[in-house]
């Protein structure tokens, strides 16, 4: 027997994880009008030189909590154990998928932190730790778009009375999976809609990203709720 | 057609209809669904990667690390685009790997063996694909992005995309050596013996590629004979091997916790 004891305090890290993440993505100086791809050399070291203090304190703080997603991941992989399927494929594969995401948003993290810790070195080594920080953090898709793929056959599968998801979260997966897919492709253009800094790479990725916890998260502590139920009225029953 | 068409069935019947509406009935009711799911993930992902990194990326078969600097630079002028491209492909595809882990963790439940080896397994395995093609794909990108760059940081961009791919060793060789450990103890001859003695010819290759790190031509750098031609002729076979009786595997899977029947008792 699954213990959910503790589910929901994990599910509660989500909305703080979330407001971290959004405070550090304002205090980043190179988000809210996201730094262009066209930057020149000395550009890029300028704006290292100028907002050093911001980016620091900003990709600290994403350092700390830039994981905070692989609890609520495992917490979804848990409700794929519940569901009618004969083996624990999916359940597998969105354990595998979790620590994705949060490694190479790391990678990132670190060469913007790496960036900003010696502002004064050569113009094309800071833009070079800045390619390697903005095209990383871009396409950091790849897990996001399968644990997408994979919740919505999940709940496709599982065919019961009374299905762990409703039918319409797989369909919003399957929406946030087509969203996310063009970021991987921003290396392609620097402007435009594909540019790191565009509305498909940039704007259309993140939120979906954001729509995702949050509409997720709502289903998640919905179900958790329900099944603490469940299992109290069956402990009195038993009683 | 689908290998699922020819499992055979322990539920419900299928239609006795077109081929077209057995194909659906067995993607949404068939017991093995999930496997079978997992396998041709497999199967494609395989092709794709054969695809994009011998004949769209043009990394594989790799050029020299003994290359001069404006040399590598010519490389990227020749195939940026394809970089960029197939990479962004990668990019899309990469998270294709979880189910296959996943798969290949099943097998592992399904021995006689402590769940720690489909486990540790599957985490070793998830993490491996970061270092070993992920950094790579990076590097190559931001490298083509901007063909301008200093030659040199090109040349770095370079080496850290070939070392990073060649030179990630350890997930790999641990990870094969798990497997390989689990297949020769198991007791329900999920696989047989002698493909867990492959299993350590695959874990090898990550061993004599370590000079890779070292060498800037040979028989050992990372584009050599030994640390590229055997290896990559190893871990061909090797997977093509795995796919096959990870297929058998299915075909033969009772759902039971017993031996795995034969394929004639099966039917």
């Amino acid at each position: 027997m699954r213990r959910p004891d503790g589910e929901l305090i994990l599910l509660w890290t989500l909305p703080v994880v979330a407001i971290i993440w959004i405070s550090a993505f304002f205090l980043f100086p190179g988000f809210l009008h996201p730094m262009s791809p066209t930057m020149s050399a000395a550009e890029v070291a300028n704006f290292y030189q100028d907002e050093t203090a911001r980016i620091r304190y900003s990709m600290i703080l994403f350092n700390w909590f830039g994981v905070g997603l692989i609890p609520i991941v495992v917490l979804l992989a848990m409700q794929i154990r519940r569901m009618a399927h004969r083996t624990p494929i999916l359940s597998y594969s969105l354990i595998a998928c979790a620590g994705g995401p949060p490694t190479i948003f790391l990678i990132a993290n670190m060469f913007w932190l790496l960036a900003a810790f010696r502002p004064e070195r050569a113009p094309e080594l800071t833009q070079l730790l800045n390619d390697l920080a903005w095209l990383t953090f871009t396409i950091l898709v790849p897990y996001l778009i399968a644990q997408c793929l994979l919740l919505a056959l999940a709940i496709f599968w599982d065919q019961q009375d009374q299905p762990v998801f409703k039918p319409w979260v797989a369909y919003f997966n399957l929406l946030i999976a087509v969203a996310l897919a063009p970021a991987a492709f921003t290396a392609l253009a620097s402007t435009g809609p594909f540019a790191w800094d565009g509305l498909l790479s940039f704007w259309v990725k993140n939120t979906a990203i954001a729509v995702w916890i949050i509409v997720m998260g709502v289903v998640l502590g919905q179900n958790i709720r329900q099944q603490r139920a469940q299992d109290l009225m069956a402990d009195q029953v038993a009683a | 057609m689908s290998a699922s068409t020819t499992a055979p069935m322990t539920m419900t019947d299928p239609p006795t209809g077109s081929r077209m509406e057995r194909f659906v009935w067995n993607c949404r009711y068939h017991p093995k669904r999930e496997l079978w799911f997992a396998w041709w993930v497999m199967v494609i992902f395989y092709n794709l990667y054969g695809v994009l990194f011998f004949f769209v990326t043009h990394v594989q078969p790799p050029p020299s690390p003994a290359w001069d600097t404006p040399t590598v630079v010519q490389w990227f002028d020749d195939n940026g685009s394809g970089v960029i491209a197939g990479f962004a492909i990668v990019f899309v595809i990469a998270g294709l790997c979880a189910p296959m882990n996943a798969l290949l963790a099943y097998s592992m439940r399904r021995m006689s063996v402590s769940p720690v080896f489909a486990y540790s397994y599957l985490i070793i395995y998830a993490l491996a694909a970061v270092p070993g093609m992920l950094v790579m794909a990076m590097a190559m990108t931001v490298a083509a992005f901007r063909p301008d760059r200093d030659p040199e940081i090109i040349q770095w961009l370079y080496d850290f995309a070939f070392l990073s791919f060649s030179g990630t060793m350890g997930v790999f060789m641990i990870g094969s050596l798990v497997w390989m450990v689990a297949i020769l103890i198991d007791k329900n001859r999920v696989f047989p013996k002698w493909f867990g003695y492959f299993s350590l010819c695959n874990a090898l290759t990550e061993v004599v590629v370590a000079p890779a790190w070292i060498f800037q031509r040979g028989a050992f750098a990372w584009n050599g004979a030994i640390a590229w031609w055997i290896n990559m002729v190893v871990f061909v076979s090797y997977t093509a091997v795995f796919i096959v009786l990870l297929r058998r595997m299915i075909e033969r899977e009772d759902f039971g916790t017993g031996p795995l029947p034969e394929l004639e008792a099966a039917r």
